[in-house]
């Protein structure tokens, strides 16, 4: 069986449960979440088996716009974690969320996650503008539907009008850029993009007007500027497990393709690499600097934690910008992947805790965690790890994330890049501190203690010791990332 | 004789043109119908690169299959577009952008 049967898999599975939906509208809930979950336990079960195993066993008429690297299978385990757990978190949400739909009815929110999550395995091993394209709109018309899904909430609906608008804004930069840059190199492919950037005759400006409008295009998929004003909003107003889904799936499926981009541009002797390098350093320390100064006067945690996955995106650009740093044994695009892996268990965390807080029919604002420690102290304390994980406090997995882009940023002697992150680090500590010292406040604002599930806990608990576990002992995760590509080619064959 | 250049020339009109209706405009409806008319900017000058991109006497196909993909995305986007579009006008009898100011900091 190959790892590519696996998106296939998935997607029919998506598939079938909408038509489901539309012809057998009696088939419970609780039984079409039960299929989507288990498919997609399922799907990284045997992930997990095959890419031990056989990784490189690509069909042969794939093989011109796909290849199963190394990075490749950690980016299609994490989206197929991803999925996962987002699926879960609907299943949580889904008292409360149930009373935003039409007729209480959530079957989309279990089916296009299966279909966003296919599209995003097929992204993470493309090695062609044309399948980067087709899955990367896949994954964001399909977020339209889920953003805007709670429709009888007007908010939800005005998050839905701003991503659809942004977004519609970004493919259209996208297609245009990639226009450009076929023009310049006359390929599609990454491998003949980067062939054709060390040729000394070839005519910058062109390249360099496709690059800046692929780069633009590529940063609203991550939340990084200057397409970064519709997270916020979005964040707020779309459900929960979808802001979920888009902070930690969207941002790094962006990411993959930004990595390959980028390792095209960048390529040695490559006539745009230094300017390349200047962009992304640029639009980084902008993003850092634009996700975390307004996040210090939010009020909403989502929106906080809006503001808080932009200045994250800057981190990511920044390490992306590193290319030819080894000091940490790994260079960018190994960072990259290291800081989402440290990413997912702490943002889906902190979401976890703000959809439990809804359940009870609490707000969503910093007041609402008042006495948080004495209604659950369990909540209360997971929901500081996270935070001080997002900030980047030592011994968490947000740390060491962070660490190793600012270790790459002083290895390349970025000093402005560096200052720039060192404030957004800064700005960082206090805006999550504040949502920190607000839980443990005497004055609680509700006083009725919070029950949760064993499952909730157990999946909690999960997440909490992955943030520990990789703040305390990174070293497993950064040997499989330090993996040059080709050597793990090689391996398979 | 119409060049490549010709072809870049309204390539480039259109796109601006776009972009400046999506940014002044403010009607959502005419924003969307901005948007497409940057895809299509976008289509003509893949076409365009396509065409004038000669190895042995025929043109290079692959920005033209991309524009395929292109057309068809687009088509489904629209379809998405709109529904939402039509959601909000069923709520707010408006599809201006004054309809959709309520999220801020």
């Amino acid at each position: 069986m190959s790892v590519f049967t696996l998106e296939a898999f998935l997607a029919i599975l998506g598939l079938l449960l909408l038509i489901v939906e539309a012809f057998a509208p009696q088939i419970s809930r609780r039984t079409i979440a039960a299929v989507s979950l288990g498919g997609t336990a399922l799907a990284l079960v045997l992930f997990l088996t095959v890419a031990s195993h056989a990784p490189d066993s690509l069909p042969s008429f794939c093989t011109p716009w796909m290849r199963l690297d190394s990075l490749a299978l950690f980016y299609k385990g994490f989206f197929l974690v991803t999925t996962l757990v987002v699926l879960w978190l609907t299943s949580e949400c889904a008292s409360y969320l149930g009373k935003y739909t039409l007729e209480g009815r959530l079957n989309e929110l279990y089916s296009l996650p299966l279909i966003v999550c296919a599209a995003m395995m097929w992204m993470a091993a493309a090695q062609d503008l044309v399948t980067v394209f087709v899955a990367l709109e896949l994954v964001t018309v399909s977020f339209y539907v889920l953003v805007a899904f709670a429709r009888k909430s007007n908010l939800a609906l005005e998050a839905g009008v701003k991503y659809l608008i942004l977004g519609a804004l970004s493919t259209g930069v996208l297609v245009f850029g990639i226009a450009w840059i076929y023009g310049a190199t006359g390929t599609l492919s990454f491998d003949g993009i980067a062939k054709a950037l060390t040729a000394a005759d070839l005519n910058k400006s062109p390249v360099l007007l496709g690059a800046a409008f692929l780069l633009a295009g590529l940063g609203f998929k991550v939340a990084a500027a200057p397409f970064q004003s519709w997270v916020p909003d979005v964040y707020q107003g779309a459900p929960i497990p979808v802001t979920t889904f888009l902070s930690v799936g969207s941002k790094a499926a962006g990411f993959v393709v930004l990595t390959r981009t980028v390792d095209a541009l960048t390529v040695e002797h490559s006539v745009v690499g230094p300017e390349v390098k200047g962009l992304l350093l640029i639009l980084g320390a902008l993003t850092v600097l634009l996700g975390s100064l307004p996040a210090m006067f939010q009020q909403s945690v989502k929106r906080l934690l809006g503001y808080s996955s932009i200045s994250h995106a800057g981190y990511l650009l920044l390490a992306l910008a590193c290319v030819g740093s080894t000091r940490s044994g790994m260079n960018a695009s190994g960072i990259v992947a290291f800081y989402l892996a440290t990413y997912l268990p702490m943002t889906v965390l902190s979401f976890l805790v703000l959809a439990l807080l809804r359940v009870q029919g609490s707000g969503e604002d910093i007041r609402d965690f008042r006495g948080l420690a004495k209604r659950n102290p369990f909540l209360a304390f997971i929901m500081t790890l996270s935070l001080a994980s997002l900030a980047g406090l030592p011994l968490t997995a947000g740390f060491m994330g962070k660490l190793f882009v600012f270790v790459g940023l002083v290895d390349q002697a970025y000093w402005g890049a560096l200052v720039c992150a060192a404030i957004g680090a800064a700005a960082g500590f206090y805006y999550y501190f504040r949502a920190i010292v607000s839980m443990y406040s005497p004055e609680a604002s509700a006083q009725e203690p919070i029950k949760l599930a064993m499952p909730t806990r157990v999946i909690a608990s999960a997440l909490a010791a992955a943030i520990i576990i990789l703040g305390l002992y990174p070293k497993p995760l950064q040997q499989i990332l330090s993996q040059p590509p080709e050597v793990a080619a090689k391996a398979a064959h | 004789m119409i060049t490549l250049n010709h072809y870049l020339i309204v390539s480039g009109i259109l796109f601006s043109l776009g972009l400046a209706g999506v940014i002044s405009r403010r009607n959502i409806l005419i924003i969307f119908m901005c948007l497409e008319m940057m895809l299509s900017a976008a289509n003509l000058a893949l076409v365009a690169f396509s065409r004038f991109n000669v190895t042995q006497g025929l043109p290079d196909y692959t920005a033209q299959a991309l524009v395929f993909f292109t057309i068809t995305v687009a088509a489904a986007e629209v379809a998405v577009g709109l529904a939402i579009i039509v959601a909000l006008f069923r709520t707010k009898q408006s599809v201006e952008v004054e309809a959709v100011t309520k999220l801020h900091g």
